[in-house]
């Protein structure tokens, strides 16, 4: 049945708006001035005949003479002293971590030019997310510091590392005699080392303190768990453990406290094997604002901020049977009826049950702690004994602080990783605080919100030229060692410390070890020169798990019950009011990366907008209510602060909620973050003791319009079906459910067009599973900085000139049964798609439920079709079919008539309509001499005028092939890896050699769920997909 | 120059000591044969000492000159670090001296081979310290000057100019000689006039003639087309570059007559794609001790940071030698040397030409994809012994049914194998 479901990217697809049919009619974003520029005949033509010539002449007399140039010398410089490990062309690995997370650091000739997880981590098995993908970028950013700045307020100039401990030392030993207070604030530390440290220096002046600072809080986690067990930790969380999870608005896929780790538990009971022991977990959402989550849940509930507590509320009634004060049905009634549904099958998986929530509310946490003691979740699916370690950010203390400064009881700051200038909720309170102090020193490596307000920043290295250590979750350690010596003149944060506190050690590498040998190795029964040269290999050490303790909960809940209500009742939005609710989204986070422009460019993973946050709305509320279009710029107002963001109509937004991402509007985080989006730090609350992401707001529109740069719809199928999914329950029956039998048996090839190619040894292959695929974005980066794909910018992506390729497409579908119901044919073919068109546009008007929608992911690359439609148009045979099953691409071949693109039914393929890497227009996305040390040098940068897509890594392949060729053995099943494959923590994209039977892309493909995109178009893909599975409720379906 | 004056230097050098060995043979004798310890020294000691400057390890002549403990010499050269251990004083002192690098023992050699080389060092260091035994100032030859080039053809080509007048002014004089002696008549200058008029009617006639004219066009159209073809096949094509190295290292010497491996200088060529030039620390492994003394070894001391007198690096002296790159593929070619050498057993000189006989490298093969291809399609893969290959069924069956299992029968013709 789900075949017949209507799926859409977008909501101008959805309506078919004349804008978005105008748009996909043609080639080019914007129209060719062709009719305009050969108008007129004769000499009054705008072009003439003769003008014409003229510019022939001179273009080919200008090229030649330009041709006659004689060749440029090339130079050739060795090394002096070749370093041992060294040798030119081939690249060497080094383990690190990337906040916390174990890495490898892949290097050419001493330069980092990419990061790998290390496939023996525990926690992600070798996937790493968008963000680590890009920092290997943000080493070769030219706006970084490079000496040391000193000065007063507002003027700060270089000045020498002598100096500035000169400085910072006199200042200190003053302040140490004066007794006034020091305090170090930095983003939680989870390095044993720096903690290390940390301390010393607090022996070294006993007035100092560490103030744990995070920007993105999770301290009602802490302190509920605090209250309810005496733990304050933040839990480790088991979702492969769990067979049903209900999540109230928590983004634990992307955002939420460790998103890569949550990703590999989750899929692991969604995957495809999983499915064959006929085994899927449950997942329903509550939440107000589409989240990468809520995009993956089985069902997904829009939930307004203000509801949730009386969801929690009410949840907790359905369980225990007690209502506590304050508990009434909630007012919504979907919500309603799927608390009542949701505590059934809560009860029937007792034990096997997670609940999770967003909020950073301790009363919410603690009752969301209650249900989880109820559902015996303690010492199965949550783990307090083997807490993670990343956030120990206590709200309250910062408050504090900044009290502390206005009293005058503070002299010295030391900002680490911590910029409260631009990520704290009163900036101002902050930054006023600030001028009370006489010492301000920052180790950021830019000249960040914070840093030019110190009065000397001390610039840190980046981590891959640092050593340092981590342990993210209890236990667990992973080491931070150097790929590269330091670009600039900068020095490890922990080595400034060191020296202003005149530590006994001599230097931070020393001390690392140190830490290592006394307490980290004891623990795991190593010791010597051997087990840290071990260490440096494998990357981590990890102690023996504690077993998780079961814990039950017992305290009472009255007064926990009452904060609830009145917090809710607080953030519930009156008359021409709206409920604000703040988010992170997957790759800018909470905006410290926000300088990296390949994390800018990557597509949000749900709205697909890029370089740009925005208003999110349900289109109804939006256009009924706030009387806005999409692309409106509307001014958000709460807490006495406005911002002027454009809007968004977002499917499954909650009706009077507006969702707007954190870490945009930087200011001073260099050329290519400085002004993107707007600051939505300032519209956090503070209550009860924590910073809280709900507010009340106002919204109104200011007249302007500023489209946004969103990808969803630059590439069309035109209303042709790509999407097979089924249930849970009619996969059990049926393997091929929603895979439409017949078609998937049909002979397509009966009659074809195409000569078949041999294939005689391999034929490269790919199966992408969309039960697996969460849509988090990680593969787009992974991609573009393996294969050198360059950076647009935003005016660019408005132009649909966005060059990633592999895109992931989004789609939509309705939940509710008429939308089934109304669309019975299928995908025919030909004339299907205009129909389908209407179809769809006729499911809306008949009113169908935008708030209940639900999501598939689909990545989508060149699907090196054995049948390709773009080798059939290509009149300089530029791109051509390999004997191994591959679609190739020669640049220099191309002449860039763009027909293979237009012939291309998947839309992937992309055009260079500048020379990217070297031209001065795009030099703000890092596109410089500098930045360029991190192209791959195995991948050519293709020149202006070129057409490009995805090569399957050929020079993966091909490295891999060579690899076994000099060691004389065969090639290895998933030996080589893709970028995209490498990096995918759900394991979603498997690529290998189809001829071998055995091989695991062949056993991936011969599921009974796999299909063909477009395979009626006779066109052979070579990525076989297979469908999506809903673990939906019979129930709910009935109802 | 330079080098003119140290073969010299050198020739004085070894004439003058062999003169003094011959006068103080008798009177050595009764300590050692210096004679002998010569090809003792050269054989076992040469390569760290020298009798003058310090080497690896200390100048010879003055330590043995001044010390004349010879039975202490003996131990010490039989096993210095037997003396360390032992705590002998002046043993201890010596090895501290010399960074504690240890002199590798000799005890192959007797107490009478010793004391051979000890007469050798002493005599030949009084040989080089006499005062007649300085080198004779070597006048430096200099070749002739561009000025004096240039000035040398200015003559000529002046000389050239006076005798065309000269030869103009002789002929008009004659005329006139001719004139007044009255053999010069009107008729002769008439008929002169005549010759000049028929030879331009000639020329014209031929001018005048369409097929001389089209023929001549056609010739220059064929001539000028075929050189355009043949230069624009030639556009960018480079065979034969030899650019001007900054130094004048010669792969005849090393390759070609001391038959060095290529392998030991370009070691990437193996295991990468880069065949990589050689880092200067490969040079050092010979040169720190071979030909010390010539300019162009001076060029990579010097690029090091290097002071071979106190045997010393200092980096912040060093600065990298910026060869001139010979091969040039452009960036859109991926070309890996391993895969050619190492998996295809190619040896160096198919593309690279005799390398071993050239003073100079140039560029040998053209480069072209042309030439890449021919040669995919010509070349059989080596397929025995590669388990790689062992597992191809394709290989196989083109084996049994007797084809030849060729690059280009791989793939090796697609695209995608080197543009990408």
């Amino acid at each position: 049945m789900d075949s017949n479901k209507k799926y859409w990217k977008g909501l101008e697809e959805l309506n078919n708006t004349p804008e978005f049919v105008e748009k996909s009619r043609h080639e080019f974003a914007e129209p060719i001035p062709i009719e305009d520029v050969l108008s007129g005949s004769g000499l009054s033509a705008k072009t003439p005949r003769r003008d014409f010539l003229k510019a022939l002449g001179f273009g080919v007399g200008a090229v030649t003479l330009a041709a006659c140039t004689p060749v440029p010398v090339h130079k050739s410089i060795p090394y002096l002293i070749k370093p041992e490990e060294v040798t030119p062309g081939i690249a060497n690995f080094y383990v690190s971590s990337f906040e916390g997370q174990p890495i490898l650091v892949k290097t050419r000739e001493g330069r980092p030019i990419k990061i790998e997880g290390n496939p023996n981590d525990v926690l992600t098995k070798g996937g790493i997310s968008a963000q680590g993908q890009a920092a290997v970028l943000d080493l070769y950013n030219s706006g970084r510091l490079q000496q040391p700045m000193l000065g007063g307020d507002g003027s700060l100039s270089e000045a020498s590392w002598d100096a500035l401990d000169t400085y910072v030392t006199n200042q200190l030993n003053a302040i140490k005699a004066g007794g006034k207070k020091i305090r170090i604030v930095a983003s939680t530390v989870y390095s044993p080392s720096t903690l290390g440290v940390i301390n010393d220096f607090i022996v070294a002046y006993p007035t100092a303190k560490l103030v744990n600072y995070d920007s993105i809080s999770y301290t009602g986690i802490i302190k509920a768990n605090e209250n309810s067990f005496g733990k304050a930790v933040v839990p480790s969380y088991k979702f492969d453990k769990a067979d049903i999870i209900v999540s109230f608005g928590a983004d634990f896929l992307g955002s939420w406290i460790s998103g890569e780790e949550h990703t590999l538990q989750y899929v692991s009971n969604r995957n495809a094997k999983s499915l064959e022991e006929k085994r899927m977990s449950r997942h329903i959402q509550f939440e107000s604002g589409m989240s990468l989550t809520g995009t993956n849940a089985d069902t997904r509930i829009a939930t307004k901020a203000s509801d949730e507590g009386a969801a929690l509320l009410s949840l907790y009634k359905e369980l225990t049977g007690t209502a506590l004060p304050g508990t009434k049905e909630v007012e919504d009634k979907r919500v309603a009826n799927a608390i009542k549904l949701v505590a059934g099958e809560l009860k029937a998986a007792q034990g096997k049950a997670l609940v999770v929530c967003g909020s950073n509310d301790i009363a919410t946490q603690i009752l969301v702690n209650a249900i989880n003691s109820v559902l015996g979740s303690y010492g199965t699916t949550i783990d307090l004994d083997n807490p993670n370690k990343k956030f120990a950010g206590n709200d309250q203390e910062f408050a504090d602080l900044i009290r502390e400064i206005n009293a005058g009881e503070v002299d010295a700051l030391f900002f680490l990783n911590a910029n409260p200038a631009y990520d704290y909720y009163k900036q101002k309170e902050f930054t006023d605080a600030l001028a009370k102090v006489k010492l301000k020193v920052s180790f950021a490596d830019q000249l960040d919100e914070t840093a030019s307000l110190s009065t000397a920043v001390a610039p840190n290295h980046h981590f891959l030229e640092s050593w340092g250590d981590a342990e993210v979750v209890e236990g667990y350690y992973s080491i931070i060692q150097p790929a590269i010596n330091p670009v600039y003149n900068t020095r490890q944060a922990e080595t400034s410390l060191m020296k202003w506190s005149a530590n006994a050690v001599a230097d931070y590498y020393t001390y690392v070890q140190n830490t290592w040998a006394n307490t980290i190795f004891p623990k795991v029964g190593v010791s010597g020169k051997k087990a840290w040269e071990t260490l440096l290999q494998s990357g981590f050490v990890k102690v023996a798990p504690k077993a998780p303790g079961v814990y039950t909960f017992a305290k009472d809940l009255a007064s926990v019950a009452q904060t609830i209500v009145s917090q809710s009742a607080k953030i519930k939005a009156g008359a021409d009011q709206v409920e604000l609710v703040l988010y992170q989204n997957n790759g800018i986070g909470d905006g410290k990366r926000a300088n990296n422009p390949w994390l800018q460019e990557m597509p949000d993973p749900v709205s697909k907008v890029t370089w740009a946050n925005y208003a999110a709305v349900a289109e109804k509320f939006g256009k009924e209510t706030l009387k806005v279009e999409e692309g409106d710029v509307v001014e958000i107002t709460a807490n006495g602060y406005t911002i002027a963001v454009p809007v968004l109509f977002q499917p499954g937004q909650a009706q009077g909620t507006v969702s707007l991402a954190l870490g945009y509007g930087r200011t001073k985080s260099g050329k290519v973050g400085d002004g993107v989006g707007a600051n939505a730090y300032p519209f956090y609350n503070y209550a009860n003791g924590t910073f809280q992401a709900v507010s009340v707001a106002s919204v109104k529109a200011n007249g302007e319009k500023d489209p946004l740069a969103q990808t969803q719809t630059h590439h069309s199928y035109e209303g042709r079906s790509v999407i097979r999914e089924a249930t849970f329950v009619e996969y059990k029956k049926n393997a091929g459910a929603g895979v439409s039998e017949g078609e998937h048996k049909k002979d397509y090839n009966a009659e074809s067009l195409w000569d078949e190619h041999e294939r005689p040894v391999y034929n490269w292959v790919m199966a992408i599973d969309l039960n697996a695929c969460t849509g988090c974005g990680a593969c787009v980066v992974a991609c573009t900085a393996e294969n050198n794909i360059p950076v647009v910018g935003k005016a660019e992506v408005r132009r649909r000139r966005e060059m990633h390729w592999i895109r992931i497409d989004r789609y939509y579908s309705f939940n509710d049964k008429d939308a089934t119901a109304n669309a019975e044919h299928g995908h025919e073919g030909g004339n299907g798609a205009l129909t389908k068109e209407k179809e769809i546009n006729k499911a809306f008007e008949e009113g169908h439920d935008m708030d209940n929608v639900s999501v598939v992911h689909q990545p989508m690359l060149c699907q090196h079709c054995d049948h390709a439609p773009c080798e059939t148009v290509c009149p300089v045979l530029a791109t051509i079919h390999s004997s191994e099953g591959l679609n190739h691409m020669a640049y220099n071949r191309c002449v860039g008539t763009r027909y293979c693109a237009n012939n291309c039914p998947f839309k992937v393929r992309r055009f260079n309509w500048f020379n990217y890497w070297n031209d001065s227009r795009f030099e703000n996305y890092l596109q410089n001499d500098y930045t360029q040390l991190v192209l791959n040098p195995d991948v050519t940068t293709r020149f202006r005028g070129v057409m490009e897509k995805c090569s399957m890594c050929i020079q993966r392949i091909q490295s891999g092939k060579l690899k076994a060729k000099m060691e004389k053995r065969p090639l290895r099943d998933g030996e080589i890896k893709m970028a995209c494959e490498q990096t995918c923590t759900a394991n979603a994209i498997v690529f290998g050699n189809k001829n071998d039977p055995n091989s695991a892309v062949s056993k991936a493909l011969a599921s009974e769920r796999t299909y063909y995109v477009l395979e009626e178009l006779n066109i052979q893909p070579g990525i076989g997909y297979q469908s999506k599975i809903r673990n939906i409720n019979e129930k709910e379906l009935s109802a | 120059m330079r080098s003119i004056s140290l073969i010299l230097k050198q020739f004085s050098r070894s004439v003058l000591l062999i003169a003094g060995l011959a006068m103080m043979g008798s009177a050595a004798h009764a300590q050692g044969d210096a004679a002998k310890g010569k090809g003792i020294f050269t054989t076992s000691c040469a390569s760290c000492h020298k009798l003058d400057k310090n080497g690896i390890g200390p100048a010879l002549g003055p330590i043995v000159t001044s010390d004349t403990n010879d039975k202490w010499l003996t131990s010490w050269i039989h096993n210095s670090q037997a003396l360390v251990a032992a705590g002998d004083p002046k043993a201890v002192a010596i090895y501290k001296q010399y960074n504690e690098t240890p002199m590798p023992p000799f005890p192959q050699y007797s107490d009478a081979d010793v004391a051979d080389v000890l007469a050798y060092i002493r005599t030949g260091y009084a040989e080089l310290q006499k005062p007649d035994n300085a080198q004779p100032p070597v006048v430096e030859e200099k070749g002739p000057s561009t000025m004096m080039v240039l000035g040398l053809a200015l003559v000529v080509v002046l000389a050239f100019v006076i005798i065309l007048v000269l030869n103009r002014v002789v002929g008009s004089l004659e005329k006139l000689v001719s004139k007044k002696d009255g053999t010069y008549t009107e008729q002769d200058e008439l008929a002169a006039e005549v010759v000049k008029a028929e030879r331009k009617a000639k020329v014209m006639a031929l001018v005048m003639n369409k097929k001389f004219v089209f023929f001549v066009a056609l010739v220059g159209f064929i001539v000028s087309f075929i050189w355009m073809w043949i230069a624009l096949w030639r556009t960018n094509v480079h065979q034969g570059y030899q650019p001007v190295q900054p130094i004048k290292y010669s792969h005849e010497l090393h390759a070609g007559v001391m038959k060095i491996d290529c392998q030991y200088c370009h070691s990437g060529a193996y295991k990468s794609k880069n065949a990589s030039i050689p880092s200067l620390n490969v040079c050092m492994n010979c040169h720190n001790a071979v030909k010390t003394e010539s300019p162009e070894i001076h060029k990579i001391y010097d690029a090091l940071g290097y002071d071979p007198e106190k045997r010393t690096y200092d980096a912040s002296k060093a600065r990298p030698i910026q060869w001139v790159r010979i091969h040039n593929l452009p960036d859109l070619v991926y070309f890996n040397h391993s895969q050619h050498v190492k998996v295809g057993k190619i040896i160096c000189q198919d593309c690279h030409g005799p390398v071993q006989t050239m003073k100079e490298v140039y560029q040998y093969s053209p480069l072209t994809m042309k030439w890449c291809i021919q040669c995919h399609r010509r070349t059989e893969v080596n397929t025995k012994g590669n388990a790689y290959y062992d597992k191809m069924f394709a290989v196989h069956e083109m084996i049994k049914k007797g084809e030849k299992v060729t690059a280009a029968a791989m793939g090796g013709l697609e695209c995608g194998k080197c543009h990408y």
